[in-house]
């Protein structure tokens, strides 16, 4: 099959080495402009498509890597044409877009697979699997910790336009949101606080969360951009009624590296322990074979729906000060 | 010499506290009190000392100060014993008081007596803690923003059965262990709690206990700082330490993580077959008790107060309402 890839930027770049690994052919890449298009193209052996249409009529797949303001339009777009579609997280800004872009893709009877990469990396699929597993029981209480840099761009530094980009809770704390679910269920009641709500000055972000899940568990969320380049560090208590699991980046780190450098760090940072296989392309693989095969796929579109839904209600709580309660979104799309 | 003793032993920090008297120069410890003889047998043969559970017989020691470890609830009735029988020194275990009346009773008796009562809130003389307030108060980590902190420990009724008696304890894991981080943020912001949001369930002993055994709480402070707080007793039985105390604070120029109690060493046992952590860092009980014996050799109030006791029972009562009825409690 041949896919082609929207948007050039960390997201399409990784993508784009997981979809080297598949069977698939890139027919493409389409940016905002054709030369930043172009280094990813010459990579590929591949072209540039200065828009979206030309690009959707040569292609049957489309992976959008595109900033989140985008994503609504493009899946769109992507529907219209019958093109099964992969789409970064956070799915959109807003979850009415999200059901709607579920919606346009059930009419039209293409795929919408939204990339939440956190449940393929290997440390929080074993957990998911662990707890799944009934050994340790029910979660009582989680915390999930997340943080790193501000994403810099040197231009169009979208990440850090909230309009578009939604801010540190929709865009990084998204991970953990979707995580929470998959491990603990739907989420009842949000509640949080955020550096930028307070103060819209600082130069850095951190947002904490608490979720009341409707089966009781209370989930803890820590979304920071505060760390100096180049640190990211995740991590992970799972604390059940028979046990428990932890997990820390920092200290599962297989390697050291104390090698002076002037090399700077990337402009977004994504997180990693050295595998045979990126957690994207894991990813991707398993993407593909849905797509190919039907195959069953761990993160449905109504799950990239629902993360979002929880984000817009953390960014809210976080705006009035209050806790606020997540609508059952069941029976809605229908 | 400066005479001090400890009334009750019902909680276990009292087996701690009576070493931490009896190491330091110029302090005569005199014995204890306990209501409950069978505690004064027990605790009278195992740290070799004298006990009675006579509080004249007590008294008539004649202390300087004393120590109280009772049951949460019956802290004021300690605290009205002690300074009816002359004391003008106490030390009281934490939480204050299980209600606010008891903790504003006690806050006030204290300055109507010009009574010494010191809370006993340890952490602020553990040593990590103390290296990064300094660097906080210097402004080498820049302007606070906020905190992220978890004090969870194993459920205590492994080592006293009152701890999880809704009564004698005044709660569940809410009212054991959200006072230590409420406290050191409130010293280390110098501001005080507006607002309280909190959750908390049964999860883990479910069926066990009557009391909670989860809570998670957030903090808004008057100078726009927040706080989450896990006080949760997630801690299995067989966890190779008690629990522990970690927060991470937020600022202008990064973040700083301190672990209380990360200074162990990683024991192998045979005999159990289980890893333990052997703490090998600085004890930071011996340094309250030391500031409670300096405040009185001083004759000056100690560094820690009745009403530090009291903004702490505040936020532990908002915590609770807020638990209970969903919403954000303001102070």
């Amino acid at each position: 099959m041949k896919v082609g890839i929207v948007g050039t930027g960390s997201m399409g770049s990784t993508h784009a080495m997981g979809w080297a690994e598949t069977d698939a052919e890139i027919v493409g890449f389409c940016a905002e402009s054709v030369p930043e298009a172009e280094p990813l193209a010459k990579k590929y052996h591949t072209k540039v498509f200065e828009k979206l249409d030309q690009l959707l009529s040569e292609a049957d797949i489309v992976d959008i890597c595109t900033p989140t303001y985008l994503h609504p339009t493009q899946v769109r777009q992507a529907a219209k044409a019958r093109k099964q579609i992969i789409c970064e997280k956070p799915l959109a800004l807003d979850w009415q877009s999200g059901l709607e872009m579920l919606r346009a893709c059930e009419e039209a009877g293409v795929r919408l697979l939204v990339a939440q990469v956190v449940r393929f990396f290997p440390e929080y699929a074993a957990a998911k699997e662990l707890v799944d597993s009934g050994q340790i029981g029910k979660p009582g209480t989680i915390h999930l910790r997340r943080c790193s840099y501000r994403p810099k761009k040197p231009s169009n530094n979208w990440f850090l336009d909230e309009q578009k980009s939604g801010g540190i809770l929709m865009d990084l704390a998204i991970h953990d949101f979707d995580y929470a679910r998959w491990v603990a269920g739907d989420v009842r009641t949000v509640y949080t606080q955020k550096v930028s709500s307070l103060d819209p000055s600082s130069p850095i972000d951190f947002g904490l969360t608490i979720l009341t899940h409707e089966n009781g568990t209370l989930t803890h969320v820590t979304c920071g951009w505060a760390y100096p380049p180049p640190n990211f560090q995740t991590g992970f208590d799972i604390n059940c009624e028979r046990g428990a699991v932890h997990f820390d980046s920092e200290e599962t780190m297989p390697i050291h590296n104390l090698i002076q450098t002037d090399k700077d760090a990337p402009d977004v940072a994504l997180p990693g322990s050295p595998l045979a296989e990126s957690p994207y392309t894991s990813e991707i693989k398993e993407f593909y074979r849905a797509i190919c095969y039907g195959d069953e796929i761990r993160v449905t579109g109504m799950d990239g729906v629902k993360a979002v839904q929880i984000a817009c209600a953390a960014r809210e709580s976080a705006r009035t000060g209050e806790p606020v309660q997540i609508k059952p979104l069941e029976g809605v799309l229908k | 010499m400066i005479k001090i003793g400890i009334m009750s032993f019902a909680h276990l920090h009292a087996e701690a506290y009576i070493q931490n008297i009896r190491s330091i120069p110029g302090v005569e410890w005199i014995g204890f009190i306990d209501p409950d003889s069978e505690r004064v047998k027990q605790f009278s043969e195992q740290f070799r000392t004298w006990g009675t559970s006579d509080f004249d017989e007590f008294f008539a020691k004649k202390p300087d100060g004393v120590v109280i470890c009772s049951e949460n609830n019956n802290h004021l009735s300690m605290v009205e014993t002690a300074i009816a029988a002359g004391v003008k020194n106490i030390c009281c275990e934490k939480p204050l008081a299980t209600t606010l009346e008891d903790a504003e009773k006690i806050v006030s008796l204290t300055e109507s007596k010009k009574i010494n009562l010191m809370t006993a809130f340890p952490m602020r003389f553990s040593a990590p803690i103390v290296a990064v307030k300094d660097q906080l108060d210097r402004g080498v980590y820049g302007k606070i923003y906020c905190f992220r902190s978890e004090n969870e420990g194993q459920m205590p009724s492994l080592h006293r059965k009152w701890f999880v008696d809704k009564k004698l304890a005044g709660g569940g894991a809410l009212q054991d262990h959200l006072v230590h981080l409420t406290d050191l943020f409130r010293w280390i912001t110098k501001s005080e709690v507006d607002s309280v949001y909190a959750q908390s369930s049964q999860c883990f002993h479910r069926g066990e206990v009557d009391v909670e055994t989860a809570g998670m709480a957030m903090l808004h402070f008057k100078n726009d700082c927040f706080a989450t707080i896990d006080c949760s007793w997630s801690r299995p039985d067989y966890y190779p330490t008690w629990g522990g105390l970690n927060f991470e604070v937020v600022t202008d120029r990064g973040a700083v993580q301190v672990d209380a109690f990360r200074q162990n060493l990683s024991v192998y046992r045979h005999d159990i077959q289980n890893q333990v952590w052997h703490y090998w860092g600085s004890d930071s009980n011996q340094g309250m008790i030391e500031e409670f014996a300096a405040s009185i050799r001083e004759e000056r109030p100690a560094c820690i107060t009745a009403t530090d006791g009291l903004r702490a029972v505040e936020v532990v009562q908002a915590a609770y309402e807020s638990a209970a009825s969903g919403k954000t409690v303001k102070l």
